[in-house]
């Protein structure tokens, strides 16, 4: 019987993590649609006390579950020592931003949590949470966006006869950072496309980083190793 | 100066990772100094009333100069890459090389990424509660200056494995002055208690001569890196065609102490 790798447990937790995933994202009741910057701040005290539960529970998920994505990434990472590379200096830089792209939703779902601990508070102070939040998860992309540059980057570079991955997934990788960048100027404007629920900040933004995981899910599957052998030995 | 073409050239990553290091510290000097005037930073003894005055003239400056922060700032990644990278070029323990990583990955979020998020939320809504506007000036203010370890240890890390190194990656006066950078973490703790005088975030010693230090320190390292770079040895031959398939942790090591 052939043994599982650890490899294969990760990247198989994966889409379970996923379902959880969906899960808090349908759960939370400020994303379908997304909350309005310009709500004010009596009609954003009244949403967390109506919704209190809702929030606590998909921002609970988000919050166990959005860091997730690392372990995801780190196998990414060890892909990369595949690559024709002469330094790890590449490598060196996707672990720089790994942690710190979940690190940042992970701060929203605290905001938002926050938001819906006490909903009788002074609705200023609610909103002041839900900005926070907003602008935390819409405009904390710089991790992201690293992270695409620097895989694309790996992947040009990675020139010999059988590439680790293939050079669309560079490309790939070069479009997803294009349609992360208008989500960092969504403080700019309470309003359109930009505002934080618009087109290009909440959708564009949100259905690149769910494309994003399915595409390098499966391009990742099919790199990693299917038998135990040449893994070394086991430390 | 990278020198050869792209197929040829085995220091291309190195080079790569210099000139974005180049790019974030040139974009990240342009943000804070002059888009977003954050620096020299506000005055800590502002009333509230002042705070929205203060918000309302660096309006756009803050939300565009951020904006650009949050787009780019993963890019900060280059320099703690190559750091990292030159410590594992030393005589020491990969322990070094990746507590430096580690602590500098980590530091970007209440660094950097918590006073781009405070100073945007604050300039958003211009008409908000002037004392909430002032929460989140010292929030981003003093998240900013007031994130001190991770520089501090970080700091102390890197002269450590420099003044042990033989292989003379970094000459030993490069340690010492890493010494003075992680002083100014020191001597920046006293602005989480004072609002005025040479002590406070904008203070003589707690802001100007933390940027003088800082300012060196960072022309330095980079000239440092360049130099490193240009000493790197990999021979002129071509890239290896295939790269080992699966590395297991031997092999690994293998890999980088062959860079």
């Amino acid at each position: 019987m052939r043994r599982i790798t650890g490899e294969q447990v990760i990247f198989w937790a994966l889409p379970l993590v996923a379902v959880m995933w969906l899960a808090a994202f349908l759960l939370f009741p400020g994303f379908l649609p997304p909350m309005s910057p310009k709500w004010s701040a009596a009609r954003v005290a009244a949403f967390y006390r109506d919704h209190t539960s809702r929030v606590r529970y998909s921002m609970v998920l988000f919050n166990w579950f959005c860091v997730a994505l690392i372990p995801v990434l780190m196998l990414i990472v060890e892909r990369m020592r595949g690559m024709a590379h002469r330094t790890p200096v590449l490598r060196y830089c996707v672990i720089g931003v790994a942690g710190a792209a979940p690190i940042a939703f992970l701060t929203s779902t605290i905001f938002w949590l926050l938001a819906a601990f006490r909903p009788d508070r002074a609705p200023s102070l609610t909103q002041l949470y839900n900005d926070l939040a907003w602008i935390t998860f819409t405009c904390g992309i710089p991790f992201l966006v690293a992270i695409c540059v620097f895989l694309a980057v790996s992947i040009y570079l990675d020139q010999q006869d059988r590439p680790v991955f293939g050079r669309w997934v560079a490309h790939f990788n070069v479009l997803i950072a294009v349609a992360l960048v208008p989500a960092g100027f969504a403080g700019l404007t309470l309003s359109g496309a930009f505002a934080w629920n618009g087109l290009l900040s909440f959708w564009v933004k949100n259905v690149a980083i769910a494309v994003w995981i399915l595409v390098m899910a499966v391009v990742l599957g099919r790199a990693l190793p299917r038998h135990h052998e040449g893994l070394g030995t086991p430390a | 100066m990278t020198g050869g073409d792209g197929r040829s050239d085995p220091k291309r990553e190195l080079w790569l990772a210099w000139y974005a290091t180049v790019a974030f510290y040139s974009l990240y000097a342009v943000v804070f100094f002059v888009v977003t005037r954050t620096q020299p930073p506000g005055k800590p003894w502002y009333g509230p009333v002042e705070v929205a005055a203060w918000f309302s003239g660096h309006h756009r400056g803050l939300l565009v100069g951020f904006a650009l922060i949050f787009v780019l700032g993963g890019l900060s990644a280059t320099s703690i890459a190559l750091i990292t990278y030159s410590i594992r070029r030393m005589s020491v323990s990969r322990a070094f090389a990746y507590s430096y990583l580690i602590l500098y990955a980590i530091a970007a979020v209440p660094g950097f990424l918590f006073i781009c998020v405070a100073m945007t939320v604050g300039a958003m809504r211009p008409g908000r509660d002037p004392a909430v506007l002032r929460w989140l000036y010292d929030l981003g203010f003093l998240s900013f200056s007031g994130t001190m370890g991770v520089f501090l240890v970080g700091s102390l890390i890197w002269m450590t494995a420099i003044l042990l190194d033989q292989n003379r990656v970094f000459p030993k006066w490069f340690g010492y002055m890493n010494l003075c950078n992680a002083l100014t973490e020191v001597v920046v703790a006293p602005s989480w208690i004072f609002h005025g005088g040479a002590l406070a975030w904008n203070g003589t010693i707690a802001w100007w001569i933390n940027v003088v230090v800082f300012g060196l320190y960072t022309g330095v390292f980079i000239t440092l890196l360049r130099r490193m770079i240009l000493r790197e040895d990999f021979g002129r031959g071509p890239l290896p065609d295939l790269a080992p398939t699966m590395s297991g942790p031997g092999e690994a090591a293998a890999e980088v102490a062959a860079a």
